[in-house]
């Protein structure tokens, strides 16, 4: 069982206590695993040392270990991790986040995934796409029906 | 008996020759007449008759391996497709094919990057309607009470008979605005205005052409949309708020980013019709049409995707352009 070494962290970082012996600290995780030596969800479920350059450390605090398990199911680690050297270091947060996203969205739905959601939003903007048409169309009818009073009222004058 | 050996040495050497290259030709002429799919391509291995992945990786694409390779790996898919039926397993590949492209294309926010673009879409164009309806119904609640009504009825008297009384008035009224709403034939000056209520069938007008290129687009996305049949729309929807819920804070503040700008210059322009009538409403259109223009310059660089994405959707309907599209 790893020591929880608390005192180490810097006072500006929130420490939030809920429970006699669970201490949930809102941190990255690279500094977890460098201070309290607690591994990330990552090498947790992979039952592997997390070292201090774990590349999945930030993005896969121990709290969360349904985000890796999804992810590990889905993707695999492997592919995950080669994805996230591929990234530059600031996107690699955005580039795990999505990829949970889609893991998720396949573990609920195997067959369309994430996917499924982008046809739903898709005819959603058609729909309302075709209802703008269908307003403007209404709108100019108005701007014409006005349109031919007022020029036909100040004709002479502009003409 | 030097010269024997050297003889039989350089016949020896022949025929190793002769052999490598007849090896190498009959390699090349299996691996091209074999029909292995590109999966087993990629993997070196052999592909039999019952092959899972055959149907779906031809040979002849092999970048669409390539993608889902990296980013599933061929054990999850063969497992995804494990638990499927038979009837679903095509739908599942081709989702699974377009996940893969989407992440080569943007490996930083794959689908979910499409899924907000879509939703800001959906907002904007909310707000756009919402727009519209309000200078709708400020239209129908103008003639009733606004000073066109009075010119209106003025300009009726010098037209029609004098001796007309107000009641035939306004019944002339309400059969020209309906007569004028139906097609302004005698206006010529006009009939730019009236043309985009028969946008589907006329020619577009100037002002209206932005628009048309836009909703073009997006029909586009629905001709060759993906449009799955027995799609379950609450598993959808779930994933929706889920997104909304857990992940929508780049989300919100995407969408707080780019409200500035284009809705105050919709407001400024509403005031603008009050005061000038119809001139400005004209203009206020084309004000809105110039911010949505606007917004696609603004998101041209992420758009870009979303266009590559319906690239993509003609695609899978017709593989054959698949290396085309990759290379232009």
């Amino acid at each position: 069982m790893p020591k929880r070494e608390t005192k180490k962290i810097k006072p500006s970082q929130e420490v939030i206590k809920e429970g006699p012996f669970l201490v949930a600290i809102h941190l990255k995780g690279i500094y977890m695993s460098n201070y309290t030596n607690s591994p990330c969800a990552a090498c947790k479920f992979l039952r592997r040392k997390c070292t201090s350059d774990c590349v999945f450390a930030p993005y896969f605090p121990p709290e969360e270990p349904t985000k890796f398990a999804n992810v590990h199911r889905i993707f695999g680690a492997s592919n995950v991790s080669k994805i996230l050297h591929e990234v530059a270091p600031h996107q690699r947060e955005d580039a795990v986040n999505s990829l949970a996203y889609e893991a998720e969205a396949r573990l609920k739905d195997p067959v369309y995934g994430c996917v499924g959601a982008i046809s739903v939003l898709q005819r959603q903007v058609l729909r309302l796409q075709r209802e703008l048409e269908e307003t403007n169309a209404d709108l100019m009818r108005y701007a014409g029906c006005l349109g031919g009073e007022t020029t036909s009222a100040y004709g002479g004058r502009r003409g | 008996m030097s010269n024997t050996k050297h003889i039989h040495k350089g016949l020896q050497e022949r025929l190793l020759d002769l052999l490598l290259i007849a090896l190498i030709v009959y390699m090349t002429l299996k691996g091209g007449t074999s029909g292995a799919c590109a999966a087993c391509k990629y993997q070196r291995r052999r592909c039999a008759a019952d092959c899972p992945l055959a149907p779906y990786f031809p040979a002849e694409q092999p970048k669409l391996f390539q993608n889902v390779h990296r980013l599933f790996g061929v054990r999850s898919i063969v497992k995804i497709l494990e638990k499927l039926d038979e009837t679903q397993k095509p739908e599942a590949m081709k989702s699974i094919i377009f996940q893969s492209y989407v992440r080569d294309r943007s490996p930083v926010h794959g689908c979910l990057g499409v899924t907000q673009q879509l939703q800001y879409m959906i907002w904007f164009a909310e707000e756009e309607l919402k727009a519209v309806n309000s200078q709708l119904q400020l239209y129908r609640s103008q003639p009733q009470n606004g000073q066109n009504q009075n010119q209106n009825h003025n300009h009726n008297q010098m037209i029609h008979e004098l001796g007309s009384d107000h009641n035939k008035q306004q019944e002339d009224v309400t059969s020209q605005q309906l007569d004028l709403g139906m097609g302004l034939n005698v206006n010529n000056n006009q009939s730019n205005v009236v043309t985009p209520f028969f946008s589907s069938l006329l020619p577009v007008s100037e002002t209206q052409q932005p628009q048309m290129s836009y909703t073009y687009s997006c029909s586009e996305v629905n001709n060759n949309g993906y449009s799955p049949p027995a799609y379950n729309t609450d598993s959808g929807k779930e994933i929706l708020t889920n997104n909304n819920n857990v992940w929508g804070d780049q989300n919100r503040f995407l969408y707080n980013n780019n409200n500035g700008g284009g809705y105050s210059n919709q407001n400024e322009s509403c005031h603008e019709m009050k005061s000038n009538g119809v001139m400005a409403i004209q203009s206020q259109l084309v004000n809105l049409q110039m911010v949505s223009n606007h917004q696609r310059v603004e998101e041209e660089e992420a758009d870009h995707e979303y266009d590559e994405l319906h690239q993509f959707l003609d695609i899978i309907d017709d593989r054959q352009s698949f290396g085309d599209s990759k290379e232009a």
